[in-house]
This record gives structure tokens, C-alpha cells and sequence, in this order.
């Protein structure tokens, strides 16, 4: 009930979730710094500030259809589910390992402790179960910026909003996409391809007693498609669309160019309010700045299952239940949200947020591994708390700029990764737990190919062989490698032209000790082989700045899953290189077209190996040295229960907090 | 009466530094303080000879090398130590690679920048990565698999090298800035005066903070020229006080009036009698600038890595408050080092001021 949002903005917004800087684990907003630099520079590009404002001026020329030709059109249906029983229905094929009350007496030490915690404390609400009084004190490290669906892009913003929002579609633990039950009556697709019909339910209503109509959708597309309102990000992927159109208050339709496997991902895209925006967008298309639009940011009208109760800036945000979310008309008519309120407390060290757990002030928060290895095995801990872990496709690697003289050829990113020792970054720095990396896909998602590529490991007599091969050498006899590179003036100002250089170059990476680590590692081993490399530790922003202006040598990084394999054509394509987040300037014509192919392959099988070969394609070319998945290590008070564990962590998918309850039996 | 006037003749009575350091040398604290700085200093020097990975000097195919000599400059390591598979790995390849060789090693086997891993010297195990208490092999624990002990003798280096040259710098610039303004005054000493006021306003933290963001390879020497540039004035303030009341004094006059030149009167005869009360911010001012040195790095924005700082152990323990050492041993040093200056610092103080002269003197 409460996802759906925030599923729309991951998906077609941000695509991927950046965790260069910051991954949830440290929590600070990552995605926000990334759509903003974007933003800033399309905006320059969009229309004149004193121009005056067209809504939908980016809409193209489109004459829809009358309400009697769509008549005429075959129609498919395509699944509208309660993602919650869909859940319920999954966890009644699995038996719980033990019941609550006992996971909550397992210290979590083994792999098989945690199997067993985490199917136990999985197990959802039974009748009378749920303490509806509640509160629920969650963690966030950073202040919300905005609350409105358009314009939110970090992640603490995509948590509060997900509660404040509704959204028509959503997508399970497995990333199948649905209409979502709480919102549609149903949901058609012609059989050419090229338009969505739903039709909405009538007992959805804004915060403020007004109601939730196609309109409403259809306004918030016109919106997000006008060049004056800076929102590239939600812009991307909802532009894919040719128009949306609101036949009556209920009847929608969506019209795309071409019948695209994204089509079901460019549907989805946050929903503002009409009748609050239709009159003042006009005086200021940024939706942030005018007075009333503050007010409206400050106390938004909500379409989904809380409301702000209230907001002290830097310190906590309160939500509380909505009525008219799940009654209408005196009847309930949607699944209660199990809180009363819940509040957000912004803490941003992730020392204190632990001490608030283990005092019981907090009851929710991600764990570094750190944490998780050494500060929550104490009795303080176990006190109030339980902790899990799980699987979450977030792939951390060091990214090579081709663009940099030294990384143009394969066989030095090839010995790049011969060089690392990555035994020693699993066993040591990631404490065991993490899995290597081998591609863009995990190997338990459906993307994958069936073998996964082997992983890297050190070698450097390899490494040093392939380097000799690509031509580097000690010519000079001062110990660091050098060879004749062509030089780029786009890179770094130096004049074009070939020059000799000694191999020694700069890796960037976010501020913290155990990244900083990471690198001093790779500095190590290539220092071993006669290459000199420099660790710059850089402030969250700069680093953003550095990456987009593709100004960089090399760089430690991370990104999180798209429920699409679609959203890392952002990554790998070469228009990405200027308009996405193709940061190492990687280009393959052969990748671009596979992405093309990918989007418009409708067939599960074929698709699928489009995307295997991409993923084998970029293991071969190496642009990456991948190094591993991080796990989502989360820390839970022991009043909570109902939360499972999806690749996208506990709470991106559906249905993902919705599940999660206080038991009545703990007061 | 002639024999009074050749003792006084012979013993001649001292001078005013000679003074001042009687004086000192009966200040306790101050004394201890100079050890403890002197210590420090020779720890310093000879980092690679107590804690590191390679030989002093070895003797290898016929030659003899100083391999220790790469910890204060990469390129001071001689290439054959990198072909050939040599890879910077010294115990076992120099037997391997030539039997006949030999090698003195540094007193504690453990590397600053990097762990010590298991064989590496035969028969004796790895640092231990994660929870590595203080242990006979490493005396100061672990952090991230590093030897505490041996990133701290290395980071004395980083510490002293921080206080010397930042003031070194402003002192340098503080002095000649305040004698100018002070000794030519009007015009000059109104838009000197502005200056020093304007570059009092900038707060060099976030200076340092926003240029060590902008360069593309910072350094330590970066951090120093920027901790240098922007701390002088306190300095230049003192001396163009001082300038400005001896340059009326009659030993001016008189030089003036035999034709010196503007700075050989500000230089030669002024400065030295106005350098007393400069030294002692300039002592204070070392203190200051290991403290804020060291507060960067807690910040993770100091010496860049590996440069093993004491302040970024600090903040290597900071995300890990359950192992104490990282936090106990650096702190403690921080605390000595910076405690030392300051008292340093006071006791010159004392010792500078005519006032506070025992008359018995």
C-alpha cells in the first residue's frame, strides 16, 4: 500500500541507486547529489526563466483515441494483486525455522542462525496479532529535503515518501511488476503493445477529502513532462511514453511509441495532487520556492497511508496513520497500516544511532559490517535488539576512466584485476560475509548467465605479463612502469599527442576508514608491480562532480539493482557517457545495441539472453574490477516483527514495510 | 681596584639568550619538555631504523643497499628490489634470490602503511585484521591489520615535520611582514595592518578543507604550506609591535645616522632584540598546528593515505569504539606532543621576560 511510490521513483527515476558515497549503510542520501548535478545542467538547457510556462510543452504531438475506438482495440488483462497476500500467500509455502519468541533468544552467530531468525521474525501478523497503537522509531541518517514525490531523490526522502504516497503500480521481492490492488480495479494491455488501459478504484482519497482521479495522473505526467520543472530524473523513463490520458474520472490510458519490455517500468511514475498544483504551477514551475508550494512541501497532501504529524528539521519527522487511507465512507476498504505513527529520527553518526539502539530509543537501523562484526554481539545489544542479515544486489568496484591515458586497453584493466588481491578484500576487509562480485547481475538474478564468470584472483605474475604485453614497462630503470599513451586533451588539458609517462595515477573514493582501506589495498599490490598509486579521499559532492565531469582515473564505488535489468543501460551505453551515469566513459557499439534489443525483446527467454550476453560482454572488457555484494545488515528491536528481506533490502519492494507490525503481546 | 676590574674584565657577565637559557634550564617542566621533544625528534629521524619491513642496509649481488631509506621517499628504493618478482618483499626473496647476502633489519618488523602478513617472516603469523589487541607482536594492537606502533613512529615524522614547517612558513612571513610594517609605519602600516586583519578572518580549517578538495594530488606539504600561509599573523602582529618601539630606540637612531639601510637596520640590529617575544608564539604555534594537523585527519581530511598520521588512526578507531588502543595510544601522543610544546613555549616565555628576572641574576 505504501510502496508503490517509492518503487516509481527507484525504478524509472533513478534507475540505480549511486552508493559511491554513501551506500544505505552509511546511509547518507546518495542519490540526490547525482539527479541534482543532472538537473542543474538540463535545467540551463530547458526553456528561459521569464519564457512563460507551457504544462506538458515536452508532451509530443499526439491525437489520442475517443473512448469508442479504444472500444474497438483487443485488450489483455494483466494481473492486479495485493502484493500483502501475495507475500502471505509465499509464506505459507515456507515453514518458519522457530517461532518468534525464540529467534529473539538466538544470539545471531552462525549462517544458520541467522536463516533462522530471519525466516522466524518473516513470519506476518495474525489475526489480532498487531498492536495498531504503536509507534515505530525509525532510523534515517539525513534530513528530508523535499516531500514531494517529483523532486525526491535520496534516500531517506524515498522512506518518508513511501509512506506519504500512493502509486498505481508495484513490483514483488521477485521485481515482477503488478497493479496494485489498493489502487486499480484493472489493468489492460492492447495487444499491439502500444497502450495501457487501468481503470481506478473510486474509494481513493487525498489526505484532505478530496479524490484521487485519473486526472490527477494525468496532470502529474503533464507536469513531469514540461521543461521548466527541473526534474530530469523522474523525467527519464516517463519521456518514453507518447501520453497519458485520462478518459474519465477511473479510465486511463497510457500510449507508448513502441511495445518495449520497459513499458510496465515507464508507467509508473510518482502522482502529485491536481487540484493543489493546477493553479499555482504556473507562477513557479520549480514547485519549491513560491510560498504556497513551501506550505504545500511543509504540510503536503498525502495520497497514501500516513500523514506528517511533524517535522523538526534535523531532528525527527512523525507520521501518523491515515483514516481516510484505508475507510471510506465509514467502511474499510484497504489493509489498516499497522502504526499509529511512526518517526523518523535523523541521526547521522552511525556510532550514535547504534547507541540509540542499543538504549531502545531507536528501533530500526542498518548495520556497517563493522558494527555487525564487532559492537552488537554484547548483552546491550541483545537487550532490545536482534539483528539479520540477507543477500542485496549492491556490487561494489574500482571504475576505470577510458578516457584516462592508462586504462584505453583492455589487458591493463585485465591486470588490474590479476593484481588485487581479492581474497584478502572478502576475507578480511568484507569479514567473510560478502560474496565476490562477477558481473553486473548476482548470480540469483534471473539476468545472469547460467555459469557466472569465475572470479579474479591474484596473480601477479599475470598481471604483470598482461602489462608487459600492452607495452608497459621500466624503460627508464626508476621502478614505475612507463609507456608511449596517447594523450587526450579532453581529459586533462594536456596537449594531444603521444607521450611517454611513468604509470601513476589517482583513485578516488568517498571519505571512510574501511573504503579508504579498500584502496590502500589496491596501492599495495600495484605498488608490488612497479605502478604507482595515489588514494584520494573525497567529500561525498565533490567526488559527484569529479564522476560527472568524468574527470577522474579511477574510482571505488557502488551501485544498487533496478527492479529492470533495463536501468543500467544508464551505466553502459554510450549516450549514457553524457546523459546517464556512465561515469568511466565506457563505449561498446556492440553494448548499445544489445541494450537496444533488450528493451524491445518481449519474449522472458530471449530477453533473457540479451541481457546474459551484456553482462558477459562487460566481465570480458572489464570496466570494472568487480569486487563484491554487499549484504543488508540490519539491526531490529525485539517489539518488531514481519520484515523479510528483498534484493533490494528490507524495504524497496513490495510489500516491504507494509508487512512489518508490533506484536499486541509486547507492551 | 685593579685587581676587581680584571675579574670583572674576565668574567663577562651574559648575554641575554645565555641568560634566558640559565633561566629555563631551572624550569623542570620546560626541561622535560625539551627531552621529550628531542625524543620525539630522533624517533622521527630514524622512523625506518625502529619500525618497517625493510633492511637498514643489506648487502645484495655484490652491493649494499639502504632499502629503509624508501619510507621517506618512494623513489629512494632502488628498482631491483621491484624486477625480477622481487615485488618489495625483503626477508625471504634476499636469501632466495642471493644466499650470500645479508641484512640488517629495523628494530620492530612492521610496516606503517600496510599489514604484515602471514610467512611473510619466516615461521611468524599475519597481523590479526579485525579486534587486534595490543600483543608481543604488536605492542600497540592493530588497525585494519596495520601495526599501530609502527604507523605512530611513522607518524612522528608527519606530526614534528607538520609543526616545523607550517611555522616555520608563517614565522618566516609573520616576521618580515610585521618588521616592514612595523619599522616603515604610516601608509604602509595602515594597508599591512588591513591585510593581516583580512587574513585573520579566514578560517583556515575550511580553507584547507576546500583547497585539499580542489588539488588534484594533495599532500602532506600542501596541508603545510596552507597551515603556514594562514597562521603568520599573530606573529606579524607581536613583531610589528616590536618594531614599532625599537625603532625609536637610540642604537636606530645611531646606525640610522651613519647611513645603514632600511633593512640592514631591521634585519641586523632591530630583529634580534625584538625576536624574543616572536619565539614564544612561534613555539605555540608548532603546538597549534600539530593539533589542527591531527584534527583534519580525525576528519579523514589530513595527510593523505597511506600516510600513516596519528590523527587518521584516530579516526580509524573513531568508527570502532571496542578497539580502545586505536584511540588510547595516538591520543596519548597527541596529547604529550602538544602538551610539551605549549610547555616549551610558557617556560621561554618566562625565561624571555625581563620582568618576571630573578634579580639575584
Amino acid at each position: 500500500m505504501t510502496i508503490a511510490l517509492r518503487f516509481s521513483l527507484i525504478l524509472s527515476v533513478a534507475g540505480l541507486t549511486a552508493l559511491m558515497g554513501c551506500s544505505p549503510d552509511d546511509a547518507a542520501s546518495t542519490v540526490p547529489n547525482s539527479t541534482d548535478a543532472v538537473s542543474n545542467s538540463e535545467e540551463d538547457a530547458g526553456a528561459p526563466k521569464d519564457a512563460a510556462f507551457v504544462l506538458g510543452d515536452l508532451i509530443p504531438e499526439f491525437n489520442p483515441p475517443t473512448k469508442e475506438e479504444l472500444d474497438n482495440v483487443e485488450w489483455m488483462d494483466k494481473p492486479v494483486v495485493d502484493v500483502y497476500e501475495l507475500m502471505a500467500n509465499r509464506k505459507e509455502s515456507e515453514v518458519a525455522m522457530m517461532t518468534a519468541a525464540e529467534a529473539l533468544a538466538v544470539r545471531n552467530k552462525t549462517p544458520e542462525d541467522n536463516h533462522n531468525i530471519v525466516s522466524a521474525m518473516g513470519t506476518l501478523a495474525t489475526d489480532g496479532e498487531i498492536n495498531y497503537s504503536a509507534e515505530w522509531n525509525r532510523h534515517t541518517s539525513a534530513d528530508i529535503r523535499n516531500t514531494n514525490p517529483l523532486m525526491i531523490s535520496s534516500s531517506a526522502e524515498f522512506d518518508v515518501s513511501g509512506l506519504l504516497s500512493m502509486g498505481l503500480f508495484s513490483f514483488d521481492w521477485n521485481f515482477t511488476p503488478y497493479g496494485n490492488a489498493g489502487s486499480l480495479v484493472s489493468w489492460q494491455t492492447s495487444s499491439d503493445g502500444l497502450m495501457d488501459m487501468v481503470v481506478m478504484r473510486d474509494d481513493l482519497t487525498w489526505s484532505d477529502g478530496e479524490k484521487i482521479t485519473a486526472y490527477d495522473v494525468e496532470f502529474s505526467y503533464q507536469v513531469i513532462m514540461s521543461s521548466a520543472v527541473p526534474i530530469p530524473a523522474v523525467r527519464s523513463g516517463t519521456d518514453q511514453l507518447k501520453c497519458v490520458k485520462a478518459y474519465d474520472e477511473r479510465t486511463l490510458v497510457y500510449f507508448h511509441f513502441e511495445p518495449l519490455a520497459t513499458n510496465v517500468w515507464n508507467i509508473n511514475f510518482p502522482i502529485i495532487p491536481k487540484h493543489k498544483y493546477e493553479s499555482t504551477i504556473a507562477d513557479d514551475p520549480t514547485l519549491a520556492s513560491s510560498p504556497v508550494h513551501v506550505e504545500l512541501d511543509e504540510n503536503p497532501v498525502s495520497g497514501g497511508a500516513y500523514t506528517i504529524l511533524k517535522r523538526v528539521r534535523g531532528q525527527e519527522i512523525i507520521l501518523k496513520r491515515r483514516d481516510s487511507y484505508y475507510m471510506f465512507d465509514g467502511q474499510q476498504v484497504r489493509q489498516k497500516p499497522h502504526f499509529e505513527t511512526v518517526r523518523f529520527k535523523i541521526i547521522e553518526n552511525p556510532n550514535t544511532a547504534l547507541l540509540s539502539m542499543k538504549k531502545g530509543e531507536l528501533e530500526e537501523m542498518m548495520l556497517t559490517p563493522e558494527q555487525w562484526q564487532s559492537q552488537t554481539n554484547d548483552d546491550d545489544f541483545y537487550k532490545f535488539n536482534t539483528k539479520s542479515y540477507a543477500l542485496e544486489w549492491v556490487y561494489y568496484y574500482f571504475g576505470w576512466n577510458f578516457r584516462s591515458p592508462f586504462f584505453k586497453d583492455k589487458r591493463v584493466r585485465q591486470a588490474m584485476s590479476y593484481a588485487f588481491n581479492h581474497q584478502e578484500l572478502l576475507e578480511k576487509h568484507r569479514f567473510g560475509m560478502d560474496e565476490a562480485s562477477t558481473g553486473i547481475f548476482h548470480r540469483t538474478s534471473p539476468w545472469a548467465p547460467e555459469v557466472a564468470p569465475s572470479s579474479y584472483q591474484q596473480d601477479l605474475t599475470k598481471a604483470e605479463d598482461l602489462l608487459a604485453e600492452a607495452g608497459w614497462e621500466d624503460t627508464d630503470g626508476d621502478g614505475v612502469l612507463d609507456n608511449i599513451v596517447e594523450m587526450d586533451s579532453n581529459f586533462d588539458g594536456e596537449s594531444e599527442g603521444s607521450r611517454r609517462v611513468p604509470f601513476e595515477f589517482t583513485i578516488l573514493t568517498s571519505n571512510r576508514p574501511d573504503r579508504i582501506a579498500i584502496c590502500e589495498l589496491l596501492q599495495e599490490n600495484l605498488d608490488q608491480i612497479g605502478i604507482r598509486c595515489n588514494v584520494k579521499p573525497v567529500e561525498f559532492t565533490t567526488l559527484q562532480e569529479t564522476m560527472l565531469g568524468h574527470k577522474f582515473h579511477a574510482v571505488f564505488a557502488g551501485w544498487g539493482t533496478g527492479a529492470d535489468p533495463d536501468t543500467s543501460e544508464n551505466l553502459w551505453t554510450t549516450k549514457a557517457i553524457d546523459n546517464g551515469r556512465n561515469y568511466g566513459c565506457y563505449s561498446n557499439p556492440e553494448i548499445d545495441k544489445l541494450f537496444e534489443q533488450g528493451k524491445r525483446e518481449l519474449d522472458l527467454g530471449e530477453r533473457r539472453k540479451i541481457y546474459q550476453k551484456i553482462h558477459l560482454t562487460l566481465w570480458e572488457d572489464q570496466p570494472y574490477t568487480w569486487l563484491y555484494f554487499r549484504n543488508a545488515y540490519y539491526a531490529f528491536n525485539k517489539s518488531l516483527r514481519g520484515y523479510n528481506y528483498s534484493p533490494r533490502g528490507p524495504y524497496n519492494y513490495g510489500p516491504g514495510a507494509d508487512t512489518i507490525f508490533k506484536s499486541a503481546e509486547i507492551q | 681596584m685593579k685587581e676587581t676590574t680584571a675579574a670583572s674584565e674576565n668574567k663577562k657577565s651574559p648575554g641575554f639568550w645565555r641568560h634566558a637559557w640559565l633561566r629555563f634550564r631551572r624550569k623542570k617542566l620546560s626541561m622535560c619538555a625539551l627531552i621529550v621533544v628531542f625524543l620525539l625528534s630522533l624517533v622521527a629521524i630514524f622512523s625506518p631504523m625502529i619500525a618497517g619491513t625493510r633492511p637498514i642496509v643489506c648487502k645484495y649481488k655484490g652491493n649494499l643497499y639502504f632499502p629503509c631509506m624508501a619510507y621517506f621517499n618512494a623513489d629512494w628504493e632502488n628498482p631491483i628490489f621491484q624486477k625480477d618478482r622481487f615485488r618489495k618483499r625483503y626477508p625471504k626473496n634476499l636469501k632466495e634470490k642471493d644466499p650470500d647476502s645479508w641484512a640488517v633489519w629495523p628494530l620492530i618488523f612492521q610496516d606503517p602503511y600496510r599489514p604484515v602478513r602471514n610467512n611473510e617472516w619466516e615461521d611468524r603469523p599475519g597481523n590479526p585484521f579485525n579486534g587486534g589487541e595490543p600483543s608481543s607482536l604488536n605492542i600497540f594492537g592493530t588497525s585494519k591489520g596495520k601495526d599501530v606502533l609502527a604507523m605512530m613512529v611513522h607518524g612522528t615524522r608527519i606530526a614534528l615535520l607538520v609543526g616545523f614547517v607550517s611555522t616555520g612558513i608563517a614565522a618566516t612571513i609573520g616576521i618580515f611582514v610585521g618588521a616592514v610594517s612595523g619599522y616603515f609605519g604610516g601608509w604602509v602600516d595602515i594597508i599591512i595592518s588591513r591585510i593581516i586583519e583580512l587574513v585573520m578572518c579566514i578560517p583556515s580549517i575550511v580553507l584547507i578543507l576546500a583547497l585539499m578538495a580542489v588539488i588534484e594530488q594533495p599532500t602532506i606539504w600542501h596541508m603545510m604550506a596552507i597551515l603556514g600561509f594562514t597562521s603568520w599573523t599573530g606573529m606579524a602582529r607581536l613583531t610589528r609591535g616590536e618594531f614599532l618601539k625599537l625603532k625609536e630606540s637610540e642604537f636606530v637612531a645611531a646606525a640610522r645616522s651613519i647611513g645603514v639601510g632600511p633593512f640592514r637596520i631591521m634585519f641586523r640590529h632591530i630583529l634580534p632584540n625584538a625576536l624574543a617575544p616572536v619565539m614564544v608564539p612561534i613555539v605555540f604555534g608548532i603546538a597549534a598546528a600539530i593539533k589542527v594537523e591531527a584534527g583534519l585527519s580525525l576528519l579523514g581530511f589530513g595527510a593523505p593515505p597511506p600516510n600513516p598520521s596519528w590523527g587518521t588512526i584516530l579516526n580509524a578507531g573513531m568508527t570502532n569504539y571496542t578497539e580502545w588502543w586505536q584511540i588510547v595510544f595516538p591520543g596519548v601522543a597527541i596529547f604529550i606532543t602538544i602538551l610539551a610544546y605549549n610547555l616549551i613555549g610558557e617556560g621561554l616565555q618566562e625565561s624571555t621576560d625581563p620582568r618576571l628576572a630573578d634579580p639575584k641574576d
